[in-house]
């Protein structure tokens, strides 16, 4: 980043080849739409260079990247006017070819799940169990202290997993 | 410790980050209710983590660099200009000078390629190689390795990447960057550079990887001046068997 900040330009190229999938799979479950997030990551990216110089090199690079991808999220969710509502069907595209039944189920209906989550939760747990990012990192892009953080990761959990057992419970009755 | 402040610690204790574990293990022994939802969470988190990351489209990546290739333009569009230079009367004397002097261009180099189309091909192949160098500065083998690839498929022979590609095959600690960087140096084989670096580095390198794709590349080159250091290569006692094979092969081929 701080190549970018001297107005490199390959090294956005070494950011973008190292964060753009990670990225795409943060905006993929937060909206559930594949054009929408690939337009979103390549967002996030110019907006890096457009505001290289507010980036503090003291602070983690990743923290900064997601909290430009939120802004990215909200601009173009009022762009569009209002919230699309994320269509379940949408998250169950993945190859799963080589999991046995079982977990593949359980996968399916953990997306179900996921995508019937409040937008605020489904995020934080995008952010903390497949970006992996740190409590520090995450109450950084959030604007909170790091104990809100722990309390709002568990209820985001506890919330995933009430509507998770539902499901489950639907469906096997 | 109480239940909320103990549900709190879930994650972490999932994740085997717990600092301090004992308090909150004596808490799941005593309270039966935090740890029915600890087992159960547990397993969702568990799966959460399993679902598989998608990949984007290969589109995104070439509209990424049709982006970042227009930015660079603008950028040194908005550099270049001086005050005179916005002016209209500068303009317009500009515009009949440039004019002639394509008109006078165009029946000088009637024939050759100057169509737009080459120069926007010379762009792409200029941000291939600035990404290619900056790539294999980074950290990460990964990155290096990425950047190599990059270097394969520049159009151009560009002595700054020939030269980042020579430093890869010599000095990366990565055997797998080694190795791809002997791989890309073929894009380099009308360089005299390019040959003689390879054919030093054979004496260099101690991975008998590198050693046997630096080989097949030299009998691919027919590079009769590598005899001699496929014979000191031979001399070595402690060679690699599978390289002293290969060397003996290779030295046939070239005599």
């Amino acid at each position: 980043m701080q190549a970018v900040r001297e107005g490199d330009l390959g090294g956005l190229a070494v950011l973008f080849e190292r964060h753009h999938r990670s990225l795409f799979n943060y905006f993929l479950h937060v909206n559930g739409n594949r054009d929408l997030s690939e337009d979103l990551v390549q967002d996030v990216f110019f907006r890096i260079l457009k505001y290289k110089k507010t980036f503090q090199p003291d602070r983690s690079f990743t923290a900064w990247m997601y909290q430009i991808a939120r802004n990215a999220h909200v601009d173009s969710i009022s762009k569009r006017k209002h919230e699309v509502e994320l269509g379940e069907r949408e998250f169950a595209s993945t190859n799963m070819m080589d999991e046995n039944l079982k977990r593949k189920q359980e996968v399916a209906l953990l997306k179900r799940a996921m995508a019937r989550l409040p937008l605020e939760k489904r995020e934080l747990l995008v952010l903390s169990r497949y970006q992996n990012l740190k409590y520090e990192e995450i109450a950084g892009i959030l604007g909170c202290d790091i104990g809100a953080v722990k309390v709002r990761v568990y209820r985001a959990v506890r919330a995933l997993g009430q509507i998770y057992f539902e499901l489950a419970g639907e469906r096997a009755s | 410790m109480n239940c909320e402040h103990a549900r709190t610690q879930f994650v972490d204790y999932w994740r085997g980050a717990l600092e301090d574990s004992g308090e909150f293990r004596s808490h799941l022994a005593t309270c039966e209710r935090c740890r029915a939802e600890a087992e159960e969470l547990r397993d969702l988190w568990g799966t959460l983590g399993a679902i598989p990351e998608e990949d984007p489209s290969l589109a995104m990546r070439t509209r990424f660099y049709d982006s970042l290739r227009e930015w660079r333009r603008q950028e040194s569009h908005r550099r270049q200009p001086l005050w005179w230079m916005r002016h209209p009367a500068f303009q317009a004397a500009a515009a009949v000078l440039i004019l002639a002097a394509g008109i006078g261009t165009g029946f000088a180099l009637r024939g050759r390629d100057t169509s737009e189309v080459s120069q926007l091909r010379g762009e792409v192949a200029n941000m291939r190689q600035m990404v290619a160098l900056s790539l294999m500065q980074q950290q990460s083998a990964t990155d290096r390795l990425r950047g190599v690839n990059f270097a394969y498929h520049a159009e151009q022979s560009d002595p700054q990447v020939l030269s980042a590609l020579l430093t890869a095959m010599n000095h990366d600690p990565s055997v797998n960057v080694r190795l791809a960087a002997v791989d890309a140096l073929r894009n380099f084989n009308d360089s005299p550079v390019g040959r003689r670096g390879v054919v030093q580095a054979l004496t260099k390198q101690d991975s008998p990887l590198v050693q046997i794709a630096i080989l097949d590349q030299i009998v691919e080159l027919h590079e009769k001046s590598a005899i001699s250091n496929i014979q000191f290569l031979l001399s070595s006692q402690t060679l690699n068997p599978d390289v002293r094979q290969r060397a003996q092969w290779a030295l046939k081929q070239l005599q």
